[in-house]
């Protein structure tokens, strides 16, 4: 690291190199702070529910789709290395490197966010929807609706879930997103040439945020989709 | 019993005027467009004065009409929908696009990079686009309030805002869920800019107790805001897509709603308070001339009342059906919090001990605010404590109390901060005598609005409420009667500021002998704070009047209040020599 | 205006005294530490005051012993405050055994309660919300002095609360959940209850009166027979509403009606006179006479009146005769009307299925 101070990426309001660096980490790491706290409200609501209604909200897990969440969870660590390549190609300046990672970690979020589509068309599908009119309206005779009364539990606990599962899993569709732009904006820098050795740490700025969402969908994943594993279907 | 050291330094003299920066921030360049796409830190902080000015303006007319709506037992102007609008439009307004950005944004923009010895904020566009968001945010609340209001309240408690209301409440709430990332900029951008960026010799234990503060608002700013953040944004998913967490008929719990809304408003109150906290600290120094009473006590006391405010929440929910045990443990932890802000009141008024004061606007402001903070706090103790807050909660003494705090506390913390700082920032005096008198006013039309409503709230009448009793009347109309006057001294100020503006006598770089490194550069100061050649370098704590040198250790210029005439305090006695001197350290009981 | 209210509002109830004595102990301390401060305060700015002093100053930076005496004798008062306010309000929040109960339902924007015997009042809110029966039906919530009773409280819509400023209590009314609040009155008369939570356009209007009345007034108005609100009809669901329904239902009004042509004297205000007897003599309308005249009417006719009445026995219980009683001892004057369609439906929630009375 060299601690220029008339390096073209060095801002004009900085004494160093250094500094500027060690602002931007810090920085970035104050905001993961908050995107941790903002979440930390929907989970703390989740958990006082799912302590509440266990029946009804293990029973609502056991309809989600394990599997489509398996390979998504599988898509976004693995987005997470090449994230952190990506790093690692910027520290050693290789420049073809930066692209292929950021654009395979581009990939496979989109290929995430392609499944997590696939997957609400298949919840909206069956009816596993919190709203009075769209809870359980299939053409199917047995779905979520049919089967929550026949185990005698809350159809409007189940709902709840569901409300849960929607917003949750939508904020964090929504915070992808946001970090593929990211990565879209970090790919423009790199055809700038403006991601030198020097000036890695703007690369390292956003792995950490995408390392954030990867990590949140971690805790998110087992308590939506996991917590009614055990309770099979009753047809 | 007293033991002296014999303190001698090496110092050099006064440092003479500074030449006038060309050019300085203001004059730099006059359009329009160079000031919105700036990210001068000292530019922003004028944007946000210009903005906050405004919605303190139209707060306040907010107030005006609840107030006087509240003549009579029977409503006096406006009929009960239009009063539910009138007053969740006040608070709205002054909570979250007044207070919350006023001293951190105005001010703390404007004075941190400077006050440290740094050239800018660690992230000036971050800065920058702080400001536009907030704009965003505040133009969805006005969007709100002209399009018929809110009338939930700016507590939005569901069910009745999520699903009865059928007032303006999305927009409302998007302008408060805008606004509250524009917080969440500032507070990162002051954290790491404070972290990271102080000068040579500027260790955290010589930092001003103003940037201490800030640097304890800017981290509830941080942890706090993004709790209402989602909160706001579960309560318009509820409201917009009829369903949700909630909604009891599916086995949602509203008080759950009120206990994510509270986590962040309650230290959402500190961040409020505590950069007035900040500003008294500088300004009761630099008026009394002394070093502050106890540095690591208040530096270490805004920092607790950050850390412990996270804790307190519930206290707004003795009565909301929390359980027995979370109530005992609620009021406990409340009353852990008044300690460390009656350190601060016992430091600020030993700092007056052996002082040589005197009694110009900021300071007036500043005693002014420690006055009427004192009634605030105790008053606070009624309400933390379990068996009286059972009675008072959800009357006005309530709402007496956090006024005290709010109003008394903080909007005079904000106007000592504008009237000290003005110089620096304008590069003009106001009236001396003007300001003085405005200041008293304020204070006085303050006492008469707010003391009755402590005697209502004892007696029961509710918050909220455009019908009342008979029996209330009077002291409703007392308190209206206060609100006027309170009204007229708030604008007194407008114009004598705008008046110094054109009229003012031109400022020197430190008109009030401070100690600060912001005072070390011309007014107003040039582009990047500093001449770039000589970035300051830090030798000497915060606050040595006593020894008459500033933070590099150059010698103060005169005392504060001789460039003007018309300063009965030049008239009487002496003020100190200018320049060094060596001091006997004292040490008090 | 009024003139000024007295300094120490009405206190109502044992909590009302707890209250009190905290609340003064609190002010007492508080006005002492501020009143301190602010002599300290003034004291300084008048002493050292530039125009007093030669501008130099001692350099004093702090003192580690008066920062622990001012932490600690401040913790210690707080937390003082915080011990006794535990102790009033575990005795809030923790109703006594025996203690009545009292069901009510708040909802935009009215009151409801409903008594252990089933007996149902509106006991205030917006007139502009309710149906004219519910306007006429106003009432007052009737306590008995000297007796704890406990409120369970739930919401039909949004969040209310419960809060009467006499007794020192409230407590937050929500939807899908139940609350309870408890009083011991201790003083008769009538008192304020407010809506303490922000509920909407009619928030303000939301308010009704408690009435606390001696045990026996009270005892009485469970009867039915103390009319403490709006109406002269008994209240829904009190001893003498189902006589009222008997007397429908067995057809009494179809001779005992306030019409000119009636064939029976009318009942109202009968209760406790002398009535003058065909043949000679009186007999005092008491309880006893009522429950002959239903079982056995021609043993003693009123005079001036034809012995034509049927007997009843056989179809009433005696629970039914202590309704009737009970009844006609509310009844009172000019409240008979004509005919059963025009008899005033029943105050609370309505019971009756159909004007006509038939059950």
């Amino acid at each position: 690291m060299s601690a220029s101070t008339h390096s073209p990426v060095l801002k004009h309001h900085f004494g160093d190199l250094n500094q500027q660096h060690a602002s931007e980490r810090l920085g970035i790491w104050m905001f993961l702070a908050t995107e941790v706290l903002f979440f930390a409200g929907l989970f703390g609501a989740y958990a006082c529910y799912r302590l509440w209604y266990a029946a009804e909200f293990e029973f609502a897990s056991s309809f989600m789709n394990v599997k489509f969440a398996s390979i998504n969870t599988f898509f976004l660590v693995t987005s997470s290395l090449t994230m952190t390549l990506a790093i690692r190609c910027a520290k050693l300046g290789d420049k073809s490197g930066i692209y292929r990672n950021l654009l395979l970690t581009f990939a496979l979020g989109s290929a995430f966010m392609v499944l997590k589509g696939f997957e609400y068309a298949e919840d909206f599908h069956e009816g596993i929807l919190p709203g009075a009119s769209s809870f359980g309206v299939t053409t199917e005779q047995h779905n979520i609706k049919h089967e929550a009364e026949e185990r005698g539990l809350d159809t409007g606990k189940v709902r709840l879930f569901l409300c849960f599962y929607y917003i949750m899993t939508g904020i964090h569709g929504v915070h992808i997103i946001i970090g593929l732009g990211c990565i879209l904006w970090l790919v423009q820098m790199n055809y700038a040439n403006a991601l030198p050795p020097e000036n890695y740490s703007t690369v390292e700025v956003v792995s950490l945020y995408w390392h954030l969402v990867d990590a949140i969908w971690l805790f998110l994943m087992p308590m939506l989709y996991l917590a009614g594993a055990h309770i099979p279907r009753l047809h | 019993m007293t033991t002296a050291t014999t303190v001698t330094l090496k110092i050099a003299p006064p440092p003479p005027e500074p030449a006038p920066a060309t050019p300085n921030y203001l004059n730099v360049d006059y359009s329009l467009w160079s000031w919105l796409t700036t990210v001068d830190h000292k530019r922003i902080g004028i944007l946000y004065l210009v903005s906050i000015t405004a919605f303190f303006l139209a707060g306040g007319i907010a107030a005006g009409i609840v107030r006087l709506n509240l003549l009579s037992p029977d409503g006096a102007i406006i009929n009960e929908d239009q009063y539910n609008r009138a007053f969740t439009a006040h608070g709205v307004l002054m909570l979250f696009f007044f207070l919350i950005p006023a001293v951190p944004g105005v001010l703390g923009n404007f004075l941190i990079p400077m006050m440290i010895g740094a050239k800018d904020l660690a992230f000036p566009k971050l800065n920058l686009a702080s400001w536009y968001v907030f704009m965003v945010g505040a133009g969805f609340g006005v969007f709100a309030i002209l399009n018929g209001g809110i009338d939930t309240g700016w507590t939005l408690y569901p069910p009745y805002s999520s699903r009865s209301s059928t007032s303006s409440v999305v927009p409302g709430v998007f302008g408060v869920f805008i606004s509250g990332f524009s917080s969440i900029m500032t507070g990162l951008n002051i954290m790491v800019t404070v972290h990271k960026m102080r000068a040579p010799g500027m260790t955290w234990g010589r930092l001003p107790l103003f940037v201490w503060s800030l640097y304890a608002t800017s981290l509830i700013q941080l942890l706090g805001t993004p709790v209402i953040a989602i909160t706001t944004l579960l309560l318009m998913v509820e409201r917009i897509a009829g369903i949700g967490i909630f909604d009891p008929m599916i086995g949602g719990d509203p008080v759950l709603f009120q206990h994510l809304f509270w986590f962040y408003s309650h230290p959402a109150v500190y961040i409020m308070i505590l950069p007035g906290m900040g500003v008294v600290s500088e300004v009761l120094t630099c008026f009394s001339r002394k070093n502050i009473f106890g540095y690591q006590a208040v530096a270490w006391s805004s920092m607790g009342i950050a850390v412990v405010g996270f804790m307190l929440w519930a206290h707004h929910m003795f009565v909301a059906g929390i359980s027995y045990y979370s109530a005992l443990l609620f009021s406990f932890l409340s009353m852990l919090v008044a300690v460390p802000s009656a350190i601060k009141v016992f430091n600020w008024t030993g700092t007056l001990y052996k002082g040589s004061i005197t009694f110009q606007a900021p300071m007036l402001f500043a005693l002014g605010f420690v006055v009427l903070f004192v009634i605030g706090g105790l008053t606070g103790l009624f309400l933390a404590t379990l068996g009286t807050d059972i009675h008072l909660h959800d009357t006005y003494f309530v709402v007496a109390h956090f006024h005290f705090v709010m109003v008394g506390g903080m909007v005079l913390g904000y106007m000592a901060g504008l009237h000290f700082w003005w110089p620096k920032m304008t590069g003009r005096m106001y009236s001396d005598w003007w300001s003085r008198v405005a200041a008293c006013i304020i204070i006085v039309g303050f006492f008469l609005t707010f003391v009755p409503q402590f005697i209502l709230g004892y007696h029961g009448m509710p918050r909220r409420y455009p019908n009342y009793p008979q029996e209330f009347h009077v002291y409703n109309v007392m308190s209206t009667a206060g609100a006027s006057v309170l009204g007229f001294g708030y604008l007194i100020p407008v114009f004598y500021f705008t008046l110094s503006l054109f009229y003012g006598q031109k400022a020197t770089g430190n008109p009030w002998s401070a100690t600060g490194l912001e005072w070390q550069s011309p007014s107003p100061p040039p582009l990047f704070n500093f001449d770039e050649a000589h970035m300051p370098v830090v030798v000497a704590g915060p606050y040595e009047y006593s020894l008459g040198i500033d933070q590099m250790g150059r010698g103060l210029p005169e005392g504060p209040g001789l460039g003007t005439s018309n300063d009965p305090s030049s008239k009487h006695g002496e003020t100190a020599a200018p320049g060094p001197m060596n001091k006997e350290t004292h040490v008090v009981g | 205006m009024n003139s000024l209210p007295p300094l120490i509002p009405v206190a109502a109830s044992t909590m009302a005294y707890q209250f009190e004595y905290l609340f003064w102990y609190i002010t007492i301390v508080t006005t002492v530490g501020g009143l301190a401060v602010y002599a300290g305060l003034l004291y300084f700015c008048v002493a050292c005051r530039r125009g007093n002093t030669t501008g130099s100053t001692p350099r004093i930076l702090g003192s580690h012993r008066l920062e622990l005496a001012w932490t600690i004798i401040p913790t210690i008062i707080f937390f003082s405050f915080f011990f006794w306010g535990a102790f009033v309000y575990t005795k809030a929040v923790h109703p006594p055994e025996d203690a009545m109960e009292i069901f009510v339902i708040g909802k935009q924007w009215m009151w409801k309660a409903q008594y252990p015997n089933g007996q149902r009042v509106i006991i205030g809110g917006n007139p502009a919300n309710m149906t004219e029966n519910e306007r006429k039906s106003i009432g007052k919530l009737v306590l008995p002095n000297n007796r704890p009773v406990r409120i369970t409280m739930i919401s039909e819509d949004v969040i209310h609360d419960f809060g009467v400023p006499a007794f020192r209590m409230k407590m937050d009314v929500l939807p899908g959940r139940y609350t309870t609040a408890w009083y011991y009155p201790t003083r008769l008369g009538e008192y304020h209850i407010f809506c303490d939570q922000y509920c909407g356009t009619w928030h303000s209007l939301m308010v009704g009166k408690i009435a606390v009345v001696g045990e026996n007034e009270f005892d009485e108005w469970l009867n039915g027979n103390a009319i403490q609100q709006g109406t002269e009809n008994p209240v829904d669901g009190s001893v003498a509403h189902k006589g009222r329904e008997l007397f429908l239902k067995l057809q009494c009004i179809k001779c005992h009606s306030a019409d000119a042509k009636a064939a029976a004297p009318v009942l109202e205000s009968l209760f406790g006179t002398r009535v003058p007897l065909k043949g000679g003599g009186g007999e005092f309308a008491d309880a006893e006479y009522i429950k002959q005249s239903i079982l056995k009417p021609r043993l003693k006719v009123v005079q001036g009146w034809e012995p034509i009445m049927p007997s009843y026995e056989g179809q009433v219980t005696p629970e039914d005769l202590d309704a009737l009683v009970a009844y006609i001892r509310s009844l009172k004057r000019g409240t008979t009307p004509n005919t059963t369609e025009q008899m005033k439906p029943p105050v609370g929630a309505p019971t009756e299925r159909s004007p006509g009375g038939k059950n």
